[in-house]
């Protein structure tokens, strides 16, 4: 248990980073508020959990690291968030992100880049940026996120932490500000697999207001296990292609190794149509931000940039001045793939692609693998700047996250190792719902690989 | 250039988005180089029976037919830009295309 000025405290020493958008005056006075009013017997009780920006809490702006929603207060909060509360968690203010969580560095945010923890010329990674680096930092040791293609566990990866994305369907979606709305889950922070694994069996169960949501218990934990004697871990040859960085391979290789000495049997198996789903992410989750993103019209809420007489012409100025430069793009591809013509050739054959990647998992599976281990990301942190000017550039970064998302599936990114100091994630994936099976292993993983040394 | 400077604007228009005329050459090249970049979906042969995946529930639970109150912390008049009398006020119509 800490008290509310303490865990303030942490956080205004990690300002530098620009990862908190809560200004400290506020934090502290809503953080001696929550003290007051939390519950001493929830499970997280006294815990500060901090809150990615595009999830609505009734503590704090939601800006979703836009002008567009600059001061925004949500009448409502989101589920997972109510939840934290009922276990007794301190909303610990609102990250940082890439606008509108479309990012892969949060460089894309109206309120600056955050800095890496360990090296300010890096990025922390996108677009959950904000919420790795503070969990890294030392500032909470747990954070919540959201992930479309990868945005917690890339910068999970990044920043030296554990990032899970539940299953597509564990945790509502209820105040979670939407960009692809068949992607987008919440997903979890921490410090260890445990403190990730505890926040996330809080948030996940059933929610009436969430009819994407399953109807099912929250996630019950599992316990640590001696060993790994049972599992099956299967590699997929994709994940590993020539041209991957020999230090994240090497990383890689030697937790593959730990895994084996702790019991796990092995094997290679394929994916194949991996090398298509970059491309697949990004017209499906444009397409469905393009739609989402309409609903910034200026008239129901967040502020006006007018200086015209009519209403198209409010909407169009709003809009336009409003969206950073990553997010028009990504309305505008949105809108071009599935604009008449052009809706064949893009947009459905990017959902029949969606499919043959769901069924490439489902048949690894079929043949009685557990779990997937790969890379979570091909390099470690880059430098700010440096992939700003080439979109796909930026893209390709996603390369080994989309995938689970794209399907659906579980996932989640623990430290392996790290290359002149920077971190390496390993990146876990696991069968629909089945998230347990995957926090066991990372559990046994975790104990045994050397996430501090050089890989 | 795969995408032309006119269909940008056309675009942009569908998405009631202005596009400064500074920003306009570089849009058309980003947005060129990521649609040749998602082009290369096509060059997967078609397959019309291909079961389109939704992740989630299988089935939509269907709510019951009901008004449930929002609960709502504070009313629309806190948070949007203009509000009068139960209405969201915003500018005269002008021309529609």
């Amino acid at each position: 248990m800490s008290d509310a000025k303490a865990v303030a405290d942490r956080l205004v020493k990690a300002k530098r980073l620009n990862a908190l958008l809560t200004p400290p005056k506020d934090l502290r006075k809503s953080l001696a508020i929550q003290e007051a009013a939390a519950r001493p017997t929830g499970v997280l009780y006294g815990m500060p959990v901090a809150v990615k920006d595009n999830i609505c809490t009734l503590e704090f702006t939601t800006t979703c690291g836009s002008r567009i929603l600059e001061g925004y207060r949500s009448p409502y909060e989101a589920t997972a968030v109510a939840k934290l509360k009922t276990a007794g968690a301190l909303i610990a203010g609102k990250t940082n992100c890439d606008e509108f969580a479309m990012g892969s560095s949060t460089e894309h945010s109206a309120y600056g880049r955050v800095l890496h923890p360990l090296d300010k010329a890096r990025v922390p990674g996108g677009s959950s940026g904000g919420s790795a680096a503070l969990v890294a930092a030392g500032a909470v040791p747990a954070a919540l996120g959201s992930e479309t293609g990868g945005s917690v566990r890339q910068p999970a990866a990044f920043c030296g932490v554990v990032g899970i994305k539940p299953t597509y369907g564990r945790v509502s979606r209820y105040g979670l500000v939407a960009f692809g709305s068949s992607l987008d889950q919440i997903g979890v922070f921490g410090r260890s697999v445990h403190d990730a694994a505890r926040v996330l069996s809080v948030i996940s169960g059933r929610d009436p207001r969430d009819s994407t949501c399953e109807d099912r218990d929250p996630l019950r934990l599992p316990t640590v296990p001696e060993s790994l004697q049972g599992f099956v871990i299967g590699l997929p040859k994709e994940y590993f292609p020539p041209e991957l960085d020999p230090a994240v391979r090497r990383a890689c290789d030697r937790a593959v190794r730990l895994m084996k000495e702790l019991g796990a049997a092995v094997r290679e198996v394929s994916l194949p149509h991996t090398p298509y789903a970059v491309p697949t992410y990004y017209v499906i989750a444009p397409a469905e931000a393009s739609s989402n993103l309409a609903r910034y019209d200026c008239v129901r809420y967040g502020p006006r940039f007018d200086g015209r007489v009519d209403l198209r012409g409010l909407y169009r100025s709003t809009r336009g001045q409003g969206f950073g430069p990553e997010v028009r793009r990504r309305i505008l591809v949105g809108t071009y793939v599935l604009s008449a013509g052009y809706y064949d050739a893009y947009y459905k054959r990017a959902q029949q692609m969606r499919a043959l990647i769901a069924q490439d998992f489902r048949n690894a599976f079929d043949r009685g693998v557990d779990l997937l281990f790969t890379p979570t990301v091909p390099s470690p942190a880059f430098k700010a700047g440096e992939k700003l000017s080439d979109p796909i550039a930026m893209y390709m970064s996603d390369i080994f996250t989309v995938t689970a998302n794209l399907a659906g599936l579980p996932a989640m990114s623990l430290p392996i190792g790290r290359i002149k100091g920077l971190p390496l994630g390993g990146q876990l994936v696991g069968q629909a719902f089945l998230e347990d099976e995957m926090i066991e292993a990372a559990y046994a993983l975790e104990r045994v690989v050397p996430a501090t040394d050089e890989a | 250039m795969s995408v032309s400077r006119e269909e940008v604007l056309r675009i942009a228009q569908l998405a009631e988005l202005d596009v400064e005329k500074e920003a306009l050459p570089e849009l058309v090249d980003n947005m060129s180089r990521i649609i040749d970049y998602v082009a290369q979906l096509s060059a997967v042969p078609a397959n019309g029976t291909v079961k389109v995946f939704v992740p989630g529930p299988d089935a939509i639970r269907f709510r019951a037919d009901e008004v449930t109150p929002a609960h709502l912390a504070f009313g629309p008049a806190e948070f949007a830009p203009d509000f009068k009398e139960g209405f969201f006020v915003v500018p005269k119509l002008g021309q529609f295309e």
